[in-house]
């Protein structure tokens, strides 16, 4: 994997070192999605906490789920606002397959034909030098980018 | 106590607001100054008479900023609400509760912004991200510290519009609403501030036409779904209703006053609501439930409305969760004609956040006072009561003014 070329703007990072979140970034960096989930009642904690409300415990695990979600709704930005992300854009909102109650946004570039329940597939962008990788998602009929897009 | 056990026993009686502008190349402590100047004149009191101050969260000017520059001799009561846009209605309930429990007398509720030549949404100072580019040096992260934005920073979703692009994508797959509907709600707006010369848009007409060939900002959201950048201020102050009937302005009672973050409380600032069950019922369901409870009135008593109006989605998604038309019914009841001047529920009468200008709420409440007085410019013939709400998706906030009997 290899850095933005540098006429790019800086990509905008995530914080990865959260001690709620940053389970999530580690198990990206792996190609793998987790979300957090109460170890004791299975509860769905995204975000991710360390506390479950549900059933009173701390005790929490990185489930590993499918990558595979649908598409719940979306806006293509054409008004430039932070200089990371150059319009036009478009911002998905998924509803993953099998952890209900979360959701999880994706970048695609430019304004992509989209439709409310199409199916979604999750892939991982390479956004540093560092190793940092973000879950990114793309209509389940198109292809992954192979460079970080 | 009842739940209604504020109920009429507090009342605005005085109001105040700079000009608003894109440029006011004043300080925000000068602009709080001036509005609470003009609001305790208006209340025909002194600021000596003043002894608490009640902010937003997101005000660069403190309590104790405001009690300086005014020369309050005896500021003995404070307190914020928030998060931004969603704290009007909760900093007039923390006023009348500070009123009503001997902790202050008479509250100043004031918001202060240069909110166009001040600091802008989705800019890198307030995302993240700045100050990166040399080779190798990592650019500041974005998100973490409980904020959870590591979620939605990274991936472009910076602005509160592009949020609100997401709920109005929603609502149309949910109920078919067009964007002409929500262009409705942007001309009644605009009609409202044509006819206010204090507005921003005073001398703006708009049109359909101009409304659906404007630029598209975030779709399905263009330039005139989204509310004016502004600098400006507005102040209010709220003391007993005994008092108040001493002053030279018919109070506005305060009948109710109501907070909730809703059944799904979520967590941050902002995007995290992204999360919520529903996109389509927001926490002003809940907030309308307990409002309508406390003020013992419901949406058919209610003759004119304030509402909070980032987006032209925000009235919408409000029209139907403070119950004024079914749920997903508010894209046909904006387009019918309800919400203009002469319609069964007239709102923003001085042309709101979408045509005012952009005081995070507050000159909602200074309107919905005015509507009271029956001074406004697009006064409602005989109003009596007026619903004031304040800002989504987070938490939000709302109180029911009404006229003394």
């Amino acid at each position: 994997m290899s850095a933005p070329p540098a006429d790019r703007p800086p990509r905008l990072v995530p914080e990865t070192s959260d001690p709620d979140t940053g389970g999530f970034f580690a198990a990206a960096a792996r190609e793998e999605l987790a979300v957090c989930a109460c170890a004791a009642c299975g509860a769905v904690l995204h975000p991710p906490r360390a506390y479950c409300a549900a059933c009173g415990r701390w005790d929490t695990v990185w489930r590993t789920v499918s990558g595979r979600g649908r598409l719940y709704s979306w806006t293509t930005v054409e008004h430039q606002t932070h200089r990371a992300f150059p319009v036009p854009y478009t911002i998905v909102l998924v509803e993953l397959d099998d952890a209900p109650g979360a959701r999880l946004v994706g970048h695609l570039p430019g304004r992509p034909e989209l439709e409310a329940g199409m199916p979604m597939r999750i892939w991982f962008e390479p956004v540093d030098d560092h190793g940092t990788l973000l879950p990114q998602w793309r209509p389940e009929s198109t292809k992954a980018p192979v460079d970080g897009g | 106590m009842s739940a209604a056990g504020h109920r009429d026993r507090c009342a605005i009686s005085g109001i105040g607001a700079t000009r608003f502008s894109s440029n006011s190349g004043r300080s925000t402590l000068s602009l709080a100054v001036e509005a609470s100047l003009a609001a305790i004149a208006d209340a025909g009191l002194r600021p000596s008479d003043v002894d608490g101050v009640v902010r937003c969260d997101m005000d660069a000017v403190a309590h104790n900023d405001l009690a300086q520059a005014l020369g309050l001799p005896d500021l003995s009561y404070w307190g914020s609400s928030g998060p931004g846009g969603a704290a009007p209605g909760g900093m007039i309930g923390q006023a009348v509760g500070a009123v009503l429990s001997g902790q202050a007398t008479t509250v100043v509720a004031f918001r202060s912004l240069n909110g166009r030549s001040g600091a802008r949404f989705g800019r890198s100072g307030a995302v993240g991200g700045g100050g990166g580019g040399g080779a190798g040096r990592r650019p500041r992260p974005a998100g973490g510290r409980g904020t959870y934005d590591e979620f939605f920073f990274p991936y472009g979703l910076v602005a509160p519009g592009q949020l609100f692009s997401l709920l109005a994508r929603r609502h149309m797959i949910e109920f078919g609403t067009t964007e002409e509907q929500l262009g409705h709600i942007a001309l009644a707006c605009r009609a409202r501030a044509n006819a206010n010369p204090a507005a921003q848009m005073a001398d703006r007409p708009l049109t359909m036409e101009d409304y659906l060939s404007a630029r598209m900002i975030s779709s399905p959201l263009r330039l005139f779904d989204y509310c004016l950048e502004t600098d400006g201020a507005c102040a209010v102050v709220v003391t007993s209703a005994e008092r108040a009937a001493d002053g030279p302005q018919p109070p506005a009672l305060i009948r109710a006053v109501a907070q909730s973050a809703g059944p799904e409380p979520q967590f941050g600032f902002l995007f995290p609501t992204l999360l919520r069950d529903s996109l389509t019922t927001q926490t002003s369901k809940a907030v309308a439930d307990a409002l309508y409870r406390r003020a013992g009135l419901g949406p058919g008593d209610v003759d004119v409305a304030q509402f909070y109006d980032c987006f032209t989605i925000t009235v919408l998604l409000q029209l139907e969760d403070y119950g004024f038309c079914a749920k997903g019914e508010g894209g046909p009841f904006a387009a019918g004609g309800a919400i203009d001047k002469g319609g069964s529920l007239p709102i923003n009468t001085s042309g709101g956040h979408l045509s005012e200008g952009y005081i995070h709420g507050l000159n909602h409440i200074v309107e919905g006072v005015r509507q009271i007085r029956g001074t406004s410019t697009s006064q409602v013939p005989g109003a009596e009561v007026c619903l004031v709400t304040s800002g989504l998706p987070v938490t939000t906030s709302a109180l029911v003014l009404r006229r003394a009997s």
